[in-house]
C-alpha cells in the first residue's frame, strides 16, 4: 500500500493545482493510495508510526525537504524503526520551493516523481544526526568563528564564508564528490578568500558561539552540538539523475 | 605529482585540503592524499602523498609516503618515497627521504638522512637482535 503524507503548507489554495495534478497522474499509473494531509493532524508522529504498523510498503513525502524531515524523524530511534528499514520504502515527491533533498535523488518535479515512484529504484542512504534531529542533505553554518573538533585535531576558521556538512549533495555542479552509501560526512569549507577545504569524518563537534547551524536548509540549532552519521539507514525511491552513485 | 620531470605539480585527488583561512591544531591524519595551504599544529601522518603550499605554516612533524613541500615546516619530515622541496621551502628540523630533489632558493636548517632499503633492512636487523638480547 502507498501512503502519501502531505505536508501542512500544501493546504493552501495555491497548490490546489499542483495536488490535482499529481493525483490525477497517480491514478493514471495506478500508484494511488492513503492520503494523509498534516494540516488536520496533532500527532504526526504517532499517524506515520501507525501506518507502518498497518502494513505501508511506501511511505511517500508530499512537499519539501521539512516534510522528509518530519517523517524520518517521526520514525528513527523508534520501536517501528526496525519494520520501516525492512519492508518500507520512502518516496518523494518535490512541491514549491526548499526540495534541495528530491534534487539530490534526482526527482525535479511532480511528474518525473510518479514516474520514478513507478519505476522503484531503491537506494539505502546513509542519514547525518546531530542530537535527536536528523539531515539527508547537509548541515550549515558560517565560518568566522566556527571551531570543528575532530578525532584528535581541532579547525580554526576565522574568514567570513560557510561550513558545510555534507552526507548527500544536493548540486550536482559542486567539485566535491560525496557519496551518501560510505558511512561518512563531508566538510566543505568555502571563505570569501576564495579558498575551499575538504575534509572526510565520521564525527565531529561544531562550535560557533554566534552563528547557528541550519540542518536541510529548514530549521536551526544553537551550538556546541556533535554530529554523526548513521550508515544505510533509509531505503529511498531515486531516479536516474540523482547526485550520487 | 611526483615525477621527476615534474617535481611538484600539486595533487589533483587530494582526498583533504586544509585552506589558507584554515588553521589546524593537534594529529592530523590522513589514509588518502593531503594538501596544506593553512596552518598546522602538532604532527601530520599519511600513507599517501602530501602537499605543502607556499602560504602554508606547518609547525609540525611530518610523516608521510612522498611529500612536496613549497611552504614553512618547523619539524622532523620522514618521506619514505619522493621528497620535493620548492624554491619557496623553509625547513626548519631534520629530513629523511627516499629520493630527493632541491629546488634553488629553498632553505633547510636541519640534518638530511637518506633512508635506503639498506637502512630499513639493518634497522630492522637491529632491532631483532635487540629483541634476542632482552630474551
Amino acid at each position: 500500500m502507498h501512503v502519501y503524507i502531505y505536508d501542512e503548507y500544501l493546504n493552501k489554495a495555491k497548490h490546489n493545482r499542483a495536488l490535482n495534478r499529481l493525483e490525477i497522474r497517480l491514478t493514471d499509473l495506478g500508484l494511488n493510495g492513503k492520503i494523509i494531509r498534516l494540516g488536520g493532524i496533532k500527532n504526526i508522529k504517532g499517524t506515520i508510526q501507525n501506518e507502518i504498523k498497518l502494513g505501508a510498503k511506501t511511505i511517500i513525502a508530499v512537499g519539501n525537504n521539512q516534510t522528509v524531515n518530519k517523517i524520518i524523524g517521526s520514525i528513527i530511534d523508534t520501536e517501528i524503526y526496525g519494520d520501516f528499514q525492512k519492508k518500507t520504502l520512502l518516496g518523494l515527491i518535490p512541491i514549491g520551493d526548499d526540495n534541495s533533498i528530491a534534487s539530490s535523488f534526482g526527482i525535479k518535479n511532480i511528474d518525473e516523481a510518479c514516474n520514478i515512484l513507478l519505476a522503484r529504484r531503491v537506494e539505502k542512504i546513509d542519514l547525518g544526526m546531530i542530537g535527536k534531529y536528523y539531515f539527508l542533505n547537509q548541515a550549515t553554518i558560517q565560518s568566522a568563528g566556527t571551531t570543528l573538533e575532530i578525532d584528535d585535531y581541532s579547525l580554526e576558521i576565522e574568514d567570513k564564508g560557510e561550513v558545510r556538512i555534507i552526507n548527500l549533495l544536493s548540486d550536482q555542479r559542486e567539485t566535491i564528490k560525496s557519496n551518501p552509501h560510505d558511512g561518512k560526512l563531508d566538510i566543505l569549507i568555502r571563505t570569501r578568500r576564495r579558498d575551499e577545504s575538504i575534509i572526510t569524518v565520521n564525527k565531529l563537534k561544531i562550535t560557533n558561539a554566534v552563528e547557528k547551524l541550519i540542518v536541510d536548509g529548514v530549521f536551526e540549532i544553537e551550538t556546541p552540538v556533535e554530529i554523526g552519521i548513521m550508515r544505510d539507514k533509509v531505503n529511498v525511491i531515486v531516479g536516474k539523475d540523482r547526485s550520487f552513485e | 605529482m611526483f615525477t621527476k620531470e615534474n617535481k611538484l605539480e600539486k595533487i589533483k585527488d587530494a582526498e583533504t585540503i586544509i585552506g589558507a583561512s584554515i588553521k589546524v591544531k593537534g594529529n592530523f591524519q590522513g589514509q588518502g592524499n593531503i594538501i596544506i595551504e593553512g596552518a598546522l599544529e602538532g604532527s601530520i601522518k599519511t600513507n599517501a602523498n602530501l602537499y605543502i603550499g607556499e602560504s602554508a605554516r606547518v609547525t609540525a612533524n611530518v610523516e608521510s609516503k612522498d611529500a612536496a613541500i613549497n611552504g614553512e615546516v618547523r619539524g622532523s619530515i620522514k618521506t619514505r618515497g619522493y621528497l620535493a622541496l620548492g624554491g619557496t621551502a623553509k625547513i626548519y628540523g631534520d629530513v629523511q627521504y627516499g629520493e630527493l630533489s632541491i629546488e634553488k632558493g629553498a632553505i633547510i636548517n636541519g640534518q638530511l638522512l637518506m633512508v635506503t632499503d639498506d637502512h630499513r633492512h639493518t634497522k630492522k636487523i637491529d632491532d631483532e637482535s635487540a629483541e634476542v638480547e632482552k630474551q
